[in-house]
């Protein structure tokens, strides 16, 4: 079952997605049109945002680095998070600001120190994200920094939390990426080095996972420069296609610009 | 575990704000793997399962399955955000305080900080926040203020605002122009760089004089 939140009319609403793409309101059952609502992230509760930096054997190659031998984790603000269909900013002044799309696992039930076996047990579902990057403020200090990496608006995420065992084995899923319709990324999870399990396992020996964590997985290659105008979308098989605009800074924040 | 009610959604610590430590640290940042000095408040999260309270005992760290053979304590001055901020001045940034309290900073000696450290700030239960949070317009200037820590009774540090590199309204501004900070958020933006070693069992008082204590004790 495809769970996704939106406003509609005002409201937010926790709905299901049918599979002509119809939205049900799981508080009374209603049909509700696509066209009418606005898509929230789809995770009511966020918690801990992990990502993972370098994780896909090919991206490590592209940026010329060595395949990290542990993982390189990076966590990220809720304040970043937005929904399907929506606007994402450009800062002003920047070169260069690029996408990464990336499976997300979304952590379901609390533990600590979870085996690599039990692993998924604990994971909920999947959704995709788009981590956006600004290039331009990296700097070698807790690098990717929260400048670069925890922006408003620059993780977008949806459309929806898929069940996981909707989805089955994610060991070799086509992970794309479209700008203005022209397929930029195209790899598969069966390049990621280090695996969902792997990941549970990891963090969940330094610390407690709860309901709502989330684990962005890294992306593959293929990283192109974004400007205001240009619509975005990374897509999973199985899992969904997140569409995200991008928008300057100054359409972004409008009074507060 | 458990969970503050003071910190909802983020709480943000900025490192390397100690200006003795900063300074001390200039040949180190030209060399590998920093190469040059930060430009920019280096910055870190504490997730929530970190967030603790006001005399709660702090786990002691196990990496690798093993009891750490080292841990660390820092205190920071935390400014609690009465509304929401985004992009502000540093003139305006002080009027979106709501209070002000303490935070402790447990966590594994810190070794570089090149990479994000989520091994050794993760820990659960290794950010108490508190006591109580002091109004706002009770402190006429946070750079006035002074926090010393006391680990079984005996100071180990004593970190002037007036000696941080940046001013709390210039983090405020800066920070608010990378994420928008809600009600109820928090900023530690001080912390000394010479943090204090800690053993199983001490007991970690922080405070700032007659305005705000944080009481801690490690566990076995």
């Amino acid at each position: 079952m495809k769970h996704a939140r939106v406003l509609l009319n005002g409201s937010e609403l926790d709905v299901t997605v049918e599979d002509n793409g119809q939205l049900k309101s799981k508080a009374d059952g209603q049909l509700i049109n696509e066209a009418d609502v606005t898509w929230l992230s789809p995770i009511k509760e966020p918690g801990t945002i992990f990502a993972l930096g370098l994780n896909y054997a090919d991206h490590a190659r592209e940026l010329a680095f060595e395949p990290p031998k542990e993982p390189l984790v990076f966590l990220k603000g809720t304040n970043t998070l937005t929904g399907n269909k929506q606007n994402a900013y450009r800062p002003d002044n920047i070169d260069f600001q690029h996408y990464e799309c990336e499976l997300v696992a979304v952590i379901g039930k609390e533990g600590k120190n979870i085996s690599r076996e039990d692993a998924m047990d604990y994971i909920a579902g999947y959704t995709v994200c788009n981590d956006f990057a600004i290039r331009d403020y990296l700097e070698n200090y807790y690098r990717p920094n929260l400048r670069v990496k925890s922006r408003d608006s620059l993780l977008p995420i949806g459309p929806w939390l898929i069940d996981k065992d909707d989805v089955g084995d994610i060991s070799d899923l086509k992970v794309t990426t479209h700008v203005n319709g022209e397929l930029t990324q195209d790899g598969t999870t069966a390049d990621i080095i280090f695996d969902v399990p792997f990941l549970v396992e990891y963090l969940s020996k330094i610390m407690t996972l709860k309901p709502g964590d989330m684990i962005a997985t890294g992306t593959p290659e293929g990283l192109k420069d974004m400007q205001p105008g240009d619509t975005v979308v990374c897509e999973i098989e199985k899992i969904g296609a997140l569409t995200t605009y991008i928008v300057s800074e100054q359409e972004f924040y409008g009074d507060k610009y | 575990m458990t969970n503050n009610p003071i910190v909802k959604g983020k709480l943000v610590c900025v490192a390397l704000n100690d200006s003795d430590q900063f300074n001390a640290m200039q040949a180190e940042f030209g060399e590998a793997p920093y190469k040059s000095a930060p430009t920019q408040p280096v910055l870190y999260f504490k997730p929530h399962n970190t967030w603790s309270t006001e005399g709660a005992e702090v786990e002691w760290a196990v990496t690798e399955g093993q009891p750490a053979e080292e841990m660390v304590v820092g205190a920071s001055l935390a400014v609690v955000f009465g509304k929401e901020c985004c992009r502000v001045s540093p003139e305006e940034a002080l009027d979106y305080v709501g209070g002000y309290t303490l935070v402790h900073d447990f966590s594994l000696p810190e070794k570089s900080y090149y990479r994000p450290d989520i091994k050794g700030k993760c820990l659960d239960g290794s950010a108490p926040i508190g006591g109580a949070v002091v109004p706002a317009s009770d402190i006429a200037d946070p750079q006035s203020l002074t926090v010393a820590t006391k680990v079984n009774g005996e100071t180990v540090n004593e970190m002037p605002l007036s000696r941080s590199v940046r001013s709390v309204a210039e983090l405020i501004s800066t920070i608010s122009y990378i994420m928008t900070l809600q009600p109820g958020e928090v900023i530690a933006v001080a912390f000394p760089g010479q943090r204090a070693a800690v053993a199983k069992g001490d007991k970690v008082t922080s405070e700032i004089a007659g305005v705000v204590s944080l009481n801690n004790q490690l566990g076995q």
